[in-house]
């Protein structure tokens, strides 16, 4: 079938089988590799993307049904070697990422939730992770992830200590124990 | 705490020590980094693997013939095309070698070939290996191969592989048993168990789990028949001991004729140090089809192929005073390596879980024998934190049946049994000597932090919102640092197990460190770059770091076993420190003073008691890249190579503390509070260990409470995908209570200890000792993992196990 998707702002028309996944035609179809395939059921959320402002699981998607709708990936979110966002950067500052591989995902799936937090009305802690329910990671425990998106809902910075804090006070002890080990 | 002042040096006098953020993350957080799958040569064809739908067959035959007429498809391959490649290499046998030249690993028994041609031996054992013009093609003509089967009896318990009677995997291997492995001392352990005035007993099963990197594993192979050299890139922990293996060991090519290269890789904790079947599959497929092959697993596929971890049941005796003195203990395991023995499973299985079984404690006699056998199951191998965290399940689950059984506080017994400051390097008796420690100041802050003493009041409190709190503790000794090459031959180990650093000083100033290591996700880029920089003394943003790629990088040996920070850092800080001595002798030159008059400090040599006359590192880099005027003893140009063999392995430790809150009602699980203190010696960049912390902790409670790969009686595994097997997520583990001591290692220059994966060891115990602290009262005394809510759920109304 003839269609055409909004890809990162940008009209793409292309010949697709109603049977291809919206996922592949990102990767396959157009390069845009940033979207990553960890599962192939739904349950690992690295390959999500923001459909029409939502955050939508792209391996559930068969292209043909996306036709006409505005596709973000994580490539139009910050440009290559450009300049991070306040959740990516926020992300980067609480090492909310370590081997990368589900963090596109995390990037596109939070992007909604930060976008849609009003100053004052920041999501709590439990809020994140019910929010991240739909996406696994292996690496982080998801502690760094929790710490970058309230430190990206500007008000929540001080519901807990962040990275560095903890950081900071690790290094206290170790310099006390150090001094005891002589 | 205080907010971050970028002042909490542990080291050296500049960036080692300090949290700095990881300069790989950028990268990562727009999507840039290249995986294995986003590779994409020009005119790639795609592999897809036939696995086995069965867990134990013979095969009659092999049809690939309407497979081959489909579209698109370009080759069909099964074992009848590989007969002079040799089947994949265990190069961990435990029980030692023999010679430090072992016989080629051509003939050992159950070795797993590339494809295989005569019989099955668990679900998604690969048979046939088809290349198409797309991923879909080449999947579509897997069901397209007719392979005919003659079932054959199917076991998937170690226990049950070694009795009599049992179906038998491998002709070669008469009884199914790989190996039969001890440590200690048998018969002092023995008198001391029949002598004690208390002994306690209890069997367990540590489960079988599946390590599910989000990154399923892949491999693209590229042969270019102009030079005949094979490039191989790979999900890869180790690209130079996957060259290693497969040029030396599997394909017979010159080892110069194969460049293995680690793109990004997603993940690993264990698997993707092993050698699989794709690997020589992709580089033997493109030169047989002239274009580069690309294989990219699925997640179904992964649970069915990339090695898992665990699985051991045990029978273990522990043996003490009254009040409250160890004086032995005990362990008998089952430990089960699936159908083949995958590269380093069966060392895995013995020695690493064996010799660490005594934990933290100073116990008089302990002895461990593990009999490793053969099912029809997916091979086994290392999973976070692997063996030590099965040794520390064991023996922290005894320590609280112990305390239990003499009424003693589980943290006063544990307390009185550390091994003491005084009398380190410690003999564990079963193979380790522990470097360094100071146990009870790492114990003491545990207890202290996690509010232990007000417990009593929490579960009281608990009980009256219809919840039974519990807490457990758990502490470890993590053998890590692999290591000394000797020593690991005599563990069995095929190969040198050193690590390898090399530092050019460009003229301009700028630094290029290359490691033999490869990151899977541990920030390497950043923290090795802290780590040149703190021994030069100069910014670490001028030194760039590769790894991963055998045409530029030194001989080195990947990451594994918590390795990366205490072999290859110290290996770079070694060679950083011949950068500085010669820059020493060559700045007397320059400066025109003795040489022992010249000082290196703050990336500057200058003349001692006269500053004034120094030469910057940008200075010295440039004349030591013209060379004018250097005295035939100094080489010119600054270009450094160090290979960093220790004298021993090093040993990390810590005290976990786990709360939980079982409700009455649905007999669900939730951990209400863990506090963990780790010893992880120096350490070079604290938010990447503290982020490796926090992971870590998740994958030990993801064991302890979901996690089970769970195989039927026909062998097929029934968790095998994510719908079904059960991965924490954001919402399972609250934020954790963390704290650290640092006892420096002596067996390397940095003091470091292992960290990446240290504190996945205790944490399943933790919870389990929480959990059967909750439920003592209806007399519980133990339960198995994962604690699911059913089985909880059936000990509240009072079923036994």
């Amino acid at each position: 079938m003839d269609l055409t998707l909004n890809v990162n702002g940008r009209p793409r028309e292309f010949t697709a089988e109603p049977n291809e996944l919206l996922v592949e035609r990102l990767r396959d179809g157009l390069g845009l590799t940033g979207t990553k395939v960890g599962c192939d059921t739904g349950q690992c959320g690295s390959c999500v993307v923001r459909l029409d402002g939502r955050s939508a699981k792209s391996c559930l998607v068969l292209t043909v049904a996306a036709a006409g709708s505005e596709v973000t990936t994580i490539e139009g979110v910050a440009t290559p070697g450009g300049e991070l966002t306040g959740l990516q950067e926020a992300l980067r500052q609480e090492h909310g990422t370590q081997c990368g591989f589900c963090t596109p995902g995390m990037v596109m799936a939070l992007g909604e939730l930060v976008e849609n937090t009003a100053d004052g009305d920041a999501p709590t802690e439990p809020e994140i992770r019910e929010w991240l329910t739909g996406n696994l990671c292996r690496c982080t425990g998801y502690h760094g992830v929790v710490r970058g998106v309230q430190r990206a809902c500007a008000s929540a910075r001080a519901a807990a200590p962040g990275t560095d804090a903890v950081c900071d006070a690790m290094a206290d002890a170790v310099t006390a124990a150090s001094g005891q080990e002589g | 705490m205080t907010a971050a002042t970028g002042e909490s040096v542990l080291q050296g006098q500049g960036v080692l020590g300090r949290p700095l953020d990881s300069r790989e993350d950028p990268h990562l957080l727009r999507g840039e980094a290249k995986y294995v799958a986003d590779i994409d040569l020009p005119g790639t064809a795609h592999m897809a693997i036939l696995g086995s739908p069965v867990a134990h067959a013979r095969i009659l035959s092999i049809d690939t013939k309407a497979a081959e007429q489909l579209p698109g498809v370009l080759k069909v391959a099964t074992a009848a095309d590989f007969t002079d490649v040799m089947p994949l290499p265990c190069i961990w046998i435990p029980g030692g070698v023999e010679s430090h030249f072992p016989p080629h690993p051509y003939g050992l028994p159950g070795a797993r070939p590339v494809l295989t041609g005569d019989a099955v031996r668990h679900v998604g054992d690969p048979i046939a290996a088809v290349v198409a013009e797309t991923p879909r093609q080449a999947a579509a003509a897997l069901a397209a191969i007719d392979v005919e089967y003659e079932p054959l009896p199917v076991v998937t318990r170690a226990d049950e592989a070694l009795r009599e009677g049992a179906p038998q995997l491998h002709e070669a291997v008469p009884g199914n048993l790989n190996a039969y492995w001890t440590c200690g001392d048998k018969d002092r352990t023995d008198a001391a168990i029949a002598a004690a005035e208390v002994t306690v007993e209890l069997d367990l099963v540590n489960q079988r789990t599946i390590n599910s990197p989000i990154e399923p594993r892949g491999a693209v192979g590229d042969y270019d028949p102009a030079t005949g050299e094979y490039t191989l890139y790979a999900s890869t922990q180790g690209p130079h001991n996957h060259r290693f293996l497969l040029a030396a060991l599997v394909l017979g090519i010159p080892f110069n004729k194969l460049r293995v290269v680690a793109p990004t890789v997603g993940g690993s904790f264990g698997t993707k140090g092993y050698l699989y079947p794709d690997m020589p599959l992709v580089l033997l497929l493109s030169k047989a089809l002239g274009r580069p092959v690309k294989w990219v697993d699925t997640r179904t596929g992964l649970m069915n192929s990339t090695v898992q971890g665990r699985d051991h049941r045990q029978h273990v005796t522990l043996a003490g005073t009254r009040d409250g003195r160890i004086t032995a203990v005990r362990a008998t395991s089952h430990a089960n390596l699936g159908a083949y023995p995958s590269t380093i499973g069966p060392g895995v299985a013995t020695a690493l879980m064996g010799r660490s079984i005594s934990g933290m404690y100073d116990i008089d006699a302990a002895f461990c024998e593990v009999y490793a056998a053969f099912t029809n199951t997916v091979p086994l191998g290392a999973q976070r934190g692997s063996g030590r965290a099965e040794a520390a399940f064991l023996m922290e689950r005894l320590v609280d049946r112990y305390a239990s059984e003499i009424g003693m506080d589980p943290a006063a017994v544990r307390r009185k049994n550390l091994v003491p400051k005084e009398k380190f390097p410690y003999d564990n008796g079963l193979g380790w000597t522990y470097d360094s420690g100071d146990y009870r100041l790492n114990f003491d802050r545990a207890i202290e932090l996690s509010g232990y003493a007000d417990m009593p009041a929490r579960k009281t409190e608990a009980r009256a919102r219809g919840k039974r709190l519990g807490v457990g503790i758990a502490s470890y000794v993590a053998v890590c640092g692999v290591g000394p090459s000797t020593r690991m031959s005599k563990e069995g180990m095929l190969g040198g197990t050193w690590e390898s650093a090399n530092i050019r000083v460009h003229p301009t100033g700028e630094v290029t460190v290359t490691v033999g290591s490869a990151s899977t996700g541990q920030s390497h880029g950043t923290v090795f770059a802290q780590v040149a920089a703190d021994e030069l003394g100069i910014d670490p943003d001028t030194v760039q770091v590769y790894e991963g790629d055998t045409l530029k990088a030194p001989y080195g040996q990947g990451t594994y076993g918590s390795r990366s920070y205490s072999m290859a850092a110290p290996a770079i800080a070694l060679t950083a420190r011949k950068i500085k001595s010669k820059l020493v002798k060559a700045g007397a030159v320059f400066l025109g003073v003795p040489e022992e008059k010249v000082v290196y400090a703050g990336g500057k040599v200058y003349e001692e008691g006269n500053e004034e006359n120094t030469k910057t590192f940008a200075e010295l880099a440039m004349a030591m890249w013209y060379g004018w005027g250097l005295p035939p003893e100094i080489e010119p140009a600054l270009d450094e190579t160090t290979h960093f063999d220790p004298p021993d392995f090093n040993y990390p430790f810590g005290t976990h503390v786990a709360v939980v809150e079982i409700d009455e009602l649905t007999g669900e699980t939730e951990v209400v509070a863990y506090t963990a203190v780790d010893d992880a010696g120096n350490i070079g960049n604290p938010k990447v260990v503290l982020g490796q912390i926090e992971g870590s902790i998740v994958h030990g409670l993801g064991q302890a409470l979901m996690e089970h790969a769970e195989y039927d009686e026909n062998g097929l595994l029934l968790s095998s995908d994510l719908g079904h097997y059960a991965l924490p997520r954001a919402f399972d583990a609250p934020f954790f209570s963390l704290d650290k001591t640092t006892t420096p290692s002596p067996h390397n220059p940095l003091g470091a200890k292992g960290a990446g994966e240290i504190a996945t060891v205790p944490p399943a115990a933790a919870v389990v000792n929480a959990v059967v602290d909750a439920l003592s009262d209806l007399g519980v005394i133990h339960i198995d993992m994962p604690v699911t809510p059913e089985k909880v759920w059936r000990r509240l109304r009072g079923e036994a196990r």
